[in-house]
């Protein structure tokens, strides 16, 4: 990764912007403020007047796309368009007829959708009510009001009924009928001029009044119904005269809109881009960095462009600043969905090693020896598969990288699967068509805790030895050194063990002791008393291997519980079902558990040896 | 009577590491729950640290295993 610089006239700032912007590889880099202060002809470029004037227009007509899009429905395809900057203006224009259309539209929708509500909420009350309001329809100068109570409330109509029977002077009537199982519907008449006072009463009261909606309040209770009737059935047919609309406005304009508020949005990114920017009288300087590889064509793009009137050089990287350098992370296409791994850490520091092309490897090969099974590894498989072909869209790709993580996985799986002969626990053995080529898990435990062992022995020092390497690299010879004793102090001890279980022979004890206690006081000098706790948790992490074993057994056995518990069952087809909800549990448990497990050794076993975060990602300025 | 105690020793040595187990994870899991709740982006790490106790109980399965292997 390169430091530029970036000086040319000031009258040029828009244009080089713009074609920074296009060329899309500057991770941009403010001047620091110390910098500024110190220096007697530098300082921030101020933002023109006009420059703020474009932000602020801009921010609107993005606003006014955002509701513009909220009014449309989003057509099944549509493709956003490129949209020069120039044309931002012209298009906003056009849209204008178009956005208040289809606010009319929307509103208009919004109402029909709302009188539909209103209908099919008062239908079934004013169903009820309509034999009794029919009967009192003849009175004049009388109010009726419709309320509804609820049923486990009925005690209150008796108290209503006193009430309003004190406020009317004892000139009213009450209808009680049931509406539904739930409600009762009270239908009250009273003279016109105690209508305030009812009212207030039964707002007081908590009491749900039926009000008419507006535009029926003018119509009796009898026309409103019959009115509401036709009103239902025509309904649904205007709305969808109304989104035929809508969307026949979204299938013309839609890529055009996505298309002008990407624009938008680059634009408003170039004008922030000058917060940058310093300048002197007549220059202007803007800091970034570039990886080496896209520096010859940027600086080659720059002099074609502007020919030779703006300079770009690169800039020495001393001291504190290394640390500032951002990380950038590329890795060949195969590996690239594994990255995810890296999303749950803080991105490596510049200069340390990126994990990914290692937990490409170890990820699927603890996952596979743990579930090894050819049957959950297919079926896995082919759930990771559909999977990734569903989530094709962008801003999914996190979980399509997962999901192509869980595809090597599962080959993995079935490959293990097949040395061990397993095929949904021993099905495909009781058969007769696998046999384990290299052991039966179950009978050969003690093989197993030896081989996980031996896997975490090797991945635990192959995570010292990257760190090693790592430090090397930076020149970090007191940390190198610490490293490379704590390698020996691991190595001399294992030995030793080596010896005990007799995979070594006894000539090894004094050499090994010999170096494993030099080691030991090279570590505490160089560590200090650090070096040897480290020692005792990387002998722990070597140990915490042997999950892969334990949980690898407990799959296999609830595999084999599943098949014989299917076999005890009285008829084949209960046995099958019986067999398949145990592999059905088994398979969501062993595409959990091994990848919480597989994880777990990458970030806490192996990461620990080497990683080192706090960096911080290369990203460059460009278009959306 | 050899046997049965050999059993109960290798049923102590899995079943007392499970309880700390248990005991560990649960404390873990809800302080991970309240950090999720917070800042969702720690999920993987709250993963990995509930799943961190588990060393116990797989150690546990090894000596289980150990005593009953002779």
């Amino acid at each position: 990764m390169l430091k530029v610089q970036i000086i040319g006239p000031r009258a040029l700032l828009d244009e080089a912007v713009r074609e920074l912007h296009t060329a899309a590889v500057v991770h941009l880099e403010t001047m620091p403020e110390e910098y500024i202060n110190e220096s007697d002809f530098l300082s921030k470029l101020p933002i023109e007047r006009e420059k703020l004037r474009e932000k602020e227009t801009l921010e609107k007509y993005g606003e006014r796309l955002r509701n513009f899009r909220a009014l449309l429905p989003q057509p099944s395809s549509y493709r956003t368009e490129r949209v020069a900057l120039d044309d931002i203006h012209r298009l906003m224009a056009e849209f204008e007829p178009f956005e208040e259309r289809a606010k009319n539209l929307r509103a208009r929708k919004d109402e029909l959708i709302e009188e539909l509500s209103v209908i099919n909420k008062y239908e079934k009350l004013l169903r009820g009510f309509a034999p009794i309001v029919s009967r009192l329809g003849g009175l004049k100068n009388f109010d009726i009001t419709g309320l509804t109570l609820e049923k486990t409330r009925e005690d209150i109509s008796g108290l209503l009924e006193a009430e309003v029977s004190r406020v009317t002077e004892g000139i009213f009537s009450i209808h009680v009928k049931d509406i539904d199982e739930h409600t009762l519907g009270v239908v009250l008449t009273y003279p016109r001029g105690f209508g305030a006072q009812v009212r207030a009463l039964l707002s007081g009261k908590a009491i749900s009044e039926m009000r008419l909606p507006d535009e029926y309040s003018e119509m009796t209770l009898i026309e409103a119904l019959k009115q509401m009737g036709r009103r239902k059935a025509e309904l649904p047919g205007l709305i969808d005269g109304l989104d035929g609309e809508l969307y026949s406005i979204a299938t013309r304009w839609y890529s055009l809109i996505t298309g002008v508020a990407r624009a938008i949005e680059d634009a408003l990114d170039e004008i922030g881009v000058l917060s940058y920017a310093v300048a002197t009288k007549f220059a202007f300087i803007i800091e970034g960095w570039v990886p080496a590889e896209a520096y010859g064509q940027l600086n080659g793009r720059l002099s074609t462009l502007f020919g030779g009137k703006l300079n770009i050089r690169t800039l020495e990287v001393a001291g504190r600043e290394r640390e500032a350098i951002p990380v950038y992370i590329k890795n060949p296409r195969l590996i690239r969905p594994f990255e995810v791994f890296l999303a749950a850490l803080s991105p490596p520091k510049y200069g340390s090693v990126d994990p990914t092309p290692f937990v490409a490897l170890f990820f699927p090969a603890f996952f596979g020896l743990i579930v090894a099974d050819m049957g959950y590894g297919a079926m896995i498989l082919v759930f990771a598969a559909y999977m990734r072909k569903r989530l094709a869209g962008k801003g999914k790709r996190f979980f399509r990288d997962l999901a192509s993580v869980f595809i090597v996985s599962a080959a993995s799986a079935i490959f293990f699967g097949f040395l061990f002969g397993e095929f949904f626990g021993d099905l495909a053995e009781r058969a007769g068509l696998l046999h384990p080529i290299l052991f039966n898990r179950i009978e050969a435990l003690k093989t197993l805790i030896i081989v996980a062992l031996a896997i975490g022995i090797g991945h635990v020092l192959l995570g010292i030895i990257i760190g090693i390497v790592s430090h090397a690299r930076r020149r970090d010879l007191k940390e190198t050194g610490a490293k490379a004793v704590y390698l020996v102090l691991i190595v001399s001890f294992l030995s030793l063990i080596g010896v005990m279980f007799g995979l070594l022979p006894k000539a090894f004890i004094p050499w090994s002791a010999g170096v494993m206690a030099a080691s030991f006081v090279a570590l505490v000098v160089l560590e200090g008393m650090l070096g040897p706790i480290e020692f005792i948790e990387a002998l722990g992490n070597i140990v915490s291997y042997v999950r892969i074993m334990a949980v690898g057994t407990a799959s296999v056995v609830m595999a084999l519980v599943a098949n014989r518990m299917g076999q005890m069952a009285d008829s084949a087809v209960l046995g099958v079902m019986i067999a398949a909800l145990i592999h059905g549990l088994n398979l969501m448990l062993s595409v959990l558990s091994p990848s919480i497990q597989s994880m777990r050794l990458q970030y806490v076993e192996f990461f620990s040896k080497f990683y080192e975060g706090g960096g911080r990602l290369y990203r460059p300025f460009k278009k959306k | 009577m050899e046997k049965g105690l050999i059993a109960l020793a290798a049923a102590i040595a899995i079943g007392l590491p499970a309880l700390a187990t248990g005991w560990a994870q649960s404390r873990i899991g809800s302080a991970g729950a309240g950090t999720i709740a917070e800042k969702p982006e720690l999920t993987g790490i709250v993963i990995i640290l509930v799943a961190i106790p588990e060393t116990m109980v797989l150690l546990g399965f090894v000596v289980a295993y150990l005593i009953i292997s002779g």
